[in-house]
């Protein structure tokens, strides 16, 4: 803007804030620190903090504010120019236990034993697609930060390094093309998810029968490991304190929740085909969100005759932030069943979905990410939320903005008829046939 | 973690110092002459094999250092914006500072505002009007 500026962060953020923006190009921003948390903190509370000390400085809070903006720059804070940002060398030559000690002591590792990308192994990798090795994939960054951008061969070194075979690299390429990172810095620790559809789950055996979420199958395992390698090496991610701030973490980030859908089982179109996609396409389909939740636990799951799944489902959505999407993981048997009782479609199931989940607009207000993302979009003018927040408390509104929050697999080995609902929002879908 | 060995991540890497460690500690190790030419032996003697491994890390955008805006001499007569971006608390957190200055410094104006949209995005009508009618901003992030 040109004008001085003092921005004011928790000591929580510390590192973030000063490292951000140092990568922006402000390594010296006179950033003012304050005690944490400010949120739940009465007015009194939180003018001590203000009349107290900045805890990163040791000095008075307000009057590191007023100098923010009032000493003058230092020639460091004048500078222009380029600075360059090492990772190293681009090999590593020692003893087999020293290199795996020392991937893990650099954060390339998600703290399990990894394969250790040798140069053999990464041109084995690299043989799994007709792509240079030399060409740019994408670019992936773990929240706002600059992105970082990465070859196929960058990419094939954390394929290798989770365990998978130079016939699954396709997958990764694809993933990896998006530029979505499977850990993100938000301090919800989100959750992410890939849907594989297409041939290429037979032809790699990925499971989609019994215990198809569960580590049951190499690929399913590897490629859902390998998401987050790559969003840690590639995309920079998972630096806690850095690029990671999820405060409790998602045991989901070890290896995401990767669902090879059950096309065979399933009585409706696969996702790829709503996607627009062919059947015989080959198409990961990558998601964003909280969690999984099972669906045992929603109202009316008794296993009789009467068992409407639908209420279930819209029962569970009923407690899921409509920040995010609605997913619905079904074993075959639900989906089977579901269409017995009309919805013979997944758009069927999603219109009924999307119009019976619903809040009253007080419940909608007092929900921590209404306050935190929908009510600055309604004060933007977005719809619907500046609509929503303009009716009265009593009124009934959907519970998420749009049925196309709403999304259906279908997966599972039909040994029960139980769904999984998870609090997740569809991103993208990509080719893997691109990348063979 | 204090500031400058966070700076020092812009132009030396940890991954870069740690490898130079590696590499230097593995260059100290005097090598063993080998009693023998069967390679078992030969193992045995020299230690493990020595292999050479890719480095799985992306490439970092370069940095374009941006120059900070001029400070001013004083507040006193001055604009200065305290703006929210919305995350909890940093209303509150913002009013007390507006309180601070009423008692403290009453020659300063200040203007409270919510920045519009989700907190990542910019909010350009809000930054248009910062620089017509304002001298200076606080810029709040709370949790």
């Amino acid at each position: 803007m040109g004008i001085p500026s003092a921005p004011i962060v928790t000591k929580a953020f510390k590192d973030l804030a000063i490292l951000n923006a140092a990568k922006r190009g402000m390594p010296h921003e006179r950033i003012c620190f304050t005690q944490h948390p400010v949120w739940g903190k009465t007015p009194d509370e939180l003018h001590a903090y203000i009349e107290g000390q900045d805890p990163v400085s040791n000095k008075p809070f307000m009057k590191e504010v007023v100098d923010a903006l009032t000493v003058p720059l230092s020639d460091d804070e004048k500078k222009s120019g380029m600075v360059t940002v090492s990772v190293g060398p681009p090999t590593f030559t020692d003893t087999a236990e020293n290199l795996q000690d020392f991937y893990l002591n650099n954060g390339y590792t998600d703290f399990l034993p990894v394969i250790l990308p040798t140069e053999e192994k990464v041109d084995a990798m690299l043989k799994g697609t007709t792509h240079h090795p030399d060409e740019v994939v994408g670019k992936m960054a773990a929240g706002a930060y600059p992105p970082w951008s990465y070859t196929v061969r960058q990419v094939a070194a954390s394929a290798v390094m989770a365990g998978c075979r130079p016939e699954y690299f396709p997958i990764l390429l694809a993933i990896a093309s998006t530029g979505i990172a499977s850990l993100f810095s938000s301090t919800n620790s989100f959750a992410f998810s890939m849907i594989v559809n297409g041939p290429i789950r037979d032809k790699l055996e990925f499971n989609y029968g019994i215990g198809s979420l569960g580590p049951f199958a190499q690929a399913n395992a590897t490629i859902g490991r390998a998401w987050t390698l790559m969003s840690k090496n590639l995309g920079n991610g998972g630096i806690p304190g850095d690029t990671y701030l999820g405060s409790v973490g998602n045991n989901l980030n070890y290896n995401n929740v990767v669902i090879a859908e059950n096309e065979e089982a399933s009585p409706w179109d696969p996702f790829h085909v709503q996607r627009g996609f062919k059947k015989e396409d080959n198409v990961v389909s990558l998601f964003r969100g909280l969690g999984v939740v099972p669906g045992q636990v929603a109202r009316g799951s008794s296993a009789n005759e009467n068992v409407q799944f639908d209420y279930q489902l819209s029962d569970l959505f009923s407690t899921f932030t409509g920040f995010f999407g609605a997913l619905v993981i079904a074993d075959p048997l639900v989906a089977v069943r579901l269409k017995e009782q009309g919805y013979e479609t997944k758009e069927k199931l999603i219109d009924w979905l999307y119009k019976n989940t619903t809040q009253t607009v007080k419940d909608y207000k007092s929900r921590n990410y209404a306050y935190l993302f929908d009510y600055p979009r309604a004060l933007r003018g977005d719809e619907p939320w500046a609509s929503w927040y303009k009716m009265p408390d009593d009124a009934v509104i959907p519970h998420f903005p749009h049925a196309s929050d709403f999304n259906i697999v279908v997966t599972g080995g039909q040994t029960n008829a139980y769904p999984q609902a998870a609090n997740m929002s569809y991103g993208v879908s990509a080719s893997i046939d691109k990348w063979m | 973690m204090n500031r400058r060995k966070l700076l020092s991540l812009l132009g030396m890497s940890p991954v870069v110092m740690a490898a130079e460690s590696a590499l230097a500690a593995q260059s100290e190790k005097k090598p063993v002459a080998p009693v023998t030419t069967h390679p078992a032996l030969a193992r045995l003697a020299t230690g493990p094999a020595k292999i050479t491994t890719v480095n799985p890390k992306g490439t970092p955008p370069a940095i374009q250092l941006i120059p900070m805006a001029p400070r001013l001499d004083s507040l006193d007569g001055k604009t200065v914006y305290l703006v929210d971006t919305g995350f909890h608390g940093s209303d509150m957190l913002l009013q007390q500072i507006q309180e601070w200055f009423k008692a403290n410094m009453p020659g300063v104006t200040t203007v409270f505002k919510r920045k519009a949209g989700p907190y990542a995005q910019d909010d350009p009508a809000l930054w248009k009007e910062i620089k017509e009618k304002g001298n200076a901003v606080i810029m709040a992030v709370g949790h």
